[in-house]
């Protein structure tokens, strides 16, 4: 993204573009960057950077850049350059891989709400085996508090609260909200799946 | 007949009225659906975001509860749902090591048996079969619905055998003539709401709304109608976020399939809970006097 000169580290790039192949799947070896995938990208105004340019960085190995771009933050999963792709690569499959390695890297993900959103739905299932929509939301609103207040971000943290007490009022007014915890009996099937999860991206 | 049935976590809190509907209307046309035991979350989005094992393994336990539930096909009306299940069923046929590693985990194994079936094709054959047209009784002349597909209902991250067209699918409007609505031909009906990132993006969520209403609005339609929890929650519960942001005049209401087909069909509002939607939704069935 921010290289202007071809500097191309086949040994480097080979490893990056090896892990990504690998845990999603594509063959991004397969685009010959028609960019039909960044016309349909309906977040690609917004990013800068669209699917063929992400595609691109990791053939050059330019891991910094990939691991570290607001596509992978920003990417709404709606899968339409995988659809669109005459080579079939799902470049928001890309995006999931990248944005665990970046995770994994301990880099500062770039949009902290997205990463905090994710991140908290994921654990609450892991509770109950459901998702619960108050656990999960108190989950996410304590985790991007924290976030922003290590900022000192107290404006931030008083517009996030007003917004999601209006959300929160009128799902109660419109009878959205559901207060109970659903859990399942088979919870321990459901830990067993995380621990192995965990195992597995641990050996990434 | 009887068929196995997933609701998912939206449909047991948010969006409780769909599932309440779905049961009536599905009922109505001798659908029973038959709930699954100990259902687990799919993981939605958020576990594909997180874990690539995890978006594979959560919805799998699912799958296995279901073959071993001795239905043949299993309904799951949320997309989200739908769309994991299904991946994961794809997936897990094709890939013979992950399907061991998952099964080793579980009480009931996935087999690959259980035929997933979204509430489109559920409906489009009954409308095939005449007993739509037969169970209705009246016809909802006057509703211009923009039929709003969203993003996972035909697009998948992977390959997979597609129920209707990836870029034009047909069948909402098919269950919506069959009632005497009017739907409209449009071009956001597959573009993506920005469900997921409503709540942790939501600038970039109403970008993307912003467009399917103008598309919506300027093409002439009355209301939205969608089969997915997600983009009913959000194009409902964000629209006057977008309304203000972006200046638009007309309130669409979101309808679920569910209702169009409950009013048709001569069930009222009350039965349905209809008044659980944020833009007011019974207003414009009373306006075209069909209820």
């Amino acid at each position: 993204m921010s290289s202007t000169v071809l500097n191309l580290e086949p040994t480097l790039s080979q490893r990056l573009l090896k892990e990504v192949m690998d845990r999603s799947g594509q063959n991004l070896l397969a685009c010959y960057q028609c960019r039909r995938c960044a016309a349909g990208c309906p977040v690609g105004d917004e990013t800068g950077v669209t699917p063929d340019r992400l595609i691109r960085m990791v053939l050059l190995g330019e891991k910094d850049d990939a691991l570290n771009n607001l596509l992978v933050w920003k990417c709404v999963a709606c899968y339409t350059c995988g659809t669109r792709c005459p080579n079939n690569i799902h470049t928001a499959r890309i995006t999931e891989t990248l944005k665990q390695m970046s995770k994994e890297a301990h880099i500062e993900p770039m949009t902290p709400k997205v990463a905090a959103f994710h991140d908290s739905f994921t654990t609450s299932v892991s509770h109950f085996g459901r998702m619960n929509e108050m656990e999960f939301m108190g989950m996410y609103e304590m985790k991007i508090t924290r976030s922003e207040a290590k900022h000192g971000n107290w404006k931030a943290i008083v517009d996030e609260i007003m917004d999601q007490a209006k959300l929160g009022l009128s799902m109660m007014k419109n009878k959205r909200m559901h207060i109970s915890l659903a859990k399942i009996k088979g919870l321990s099937e459901i830990k067993r799946l995380y621990k192995k999860a965990k195992e597995k991206s641990a050996g990434h | 007949m009887e068929i196995a049935y997933y609701p998912g976590c939206t449909l047991h809190a948010s969006s409780e009225f769909y599932d309440i509907q779905s049961r009536l209307v599905l009922g109505q046309l001798g659908v029973e659906l038959k709930e699954i035991d100990d259902w687990n979350c799919c993981g939605a989005t958020s576990a594909s975001k997180t874990n690539e094992f995890l978006a594979v393994a959560l919805p799998a336990r699912n799958l296995g509860i279901a073959d071993a539930s001795g239905f043949s096909e299993m309904l799951i009306p949320c997309s989200s749902c739908y769309s994991r299940l299904l991946v994961s069923q794809k997936m897990l046929t094709d890939n013979s090591e992950l399907r061991y590693k998952i099964n080793a985990e579980l009480t009931k194994k996935v087999e690959g048996k259980i035929k997933i079936k979204s509430i489109l094709e559920v409906l489009v054959s009954k409308v095939r079969s005449g007993e739509i047209a037969e169970k209705t009784t009246k016809k909802l002349e006057g509703l211009k619905p923009a039929c709003y597909y969203g993003c996972l209902l035909t697009r998948f991250p992977y390959d997979l055998d597609v129920p209707d067209s990836v870029e034009n699918p047909q069948g909402m409007e098919i269950v919506c003539k069959t009632l005497g609505a009017e739907p409209l031909d449009w071009s956001y009906k597959t573009d993506c709401c920005g469900a997921s990132a409503s709540v942790n993006d939501t600038d970039q969520a109403l970008v993307l709304m912003s467009m399917i209403m103008k598309d919506a609005i300027g093409r002439g339609a009355n209301c939205f109608v969608t089969t997915c929890p997600m983009c009913q929650l959000n194009l409902d519960a964000y629209q006057d976020k977008v309304r203000d942001k972006y200046g638009i005049q007309n309130r669409l209401p979101v309808y679920f399939i569910t209702e169009l087909l409950g009013v048709a069909m001569g069930m009222s509002p009350k039965k349905l809970q209809i008044d659980r939607h944020f833009v007011d939704a019974i207003g414009l069935f009373k306006e075209l006097k069909l209820l």
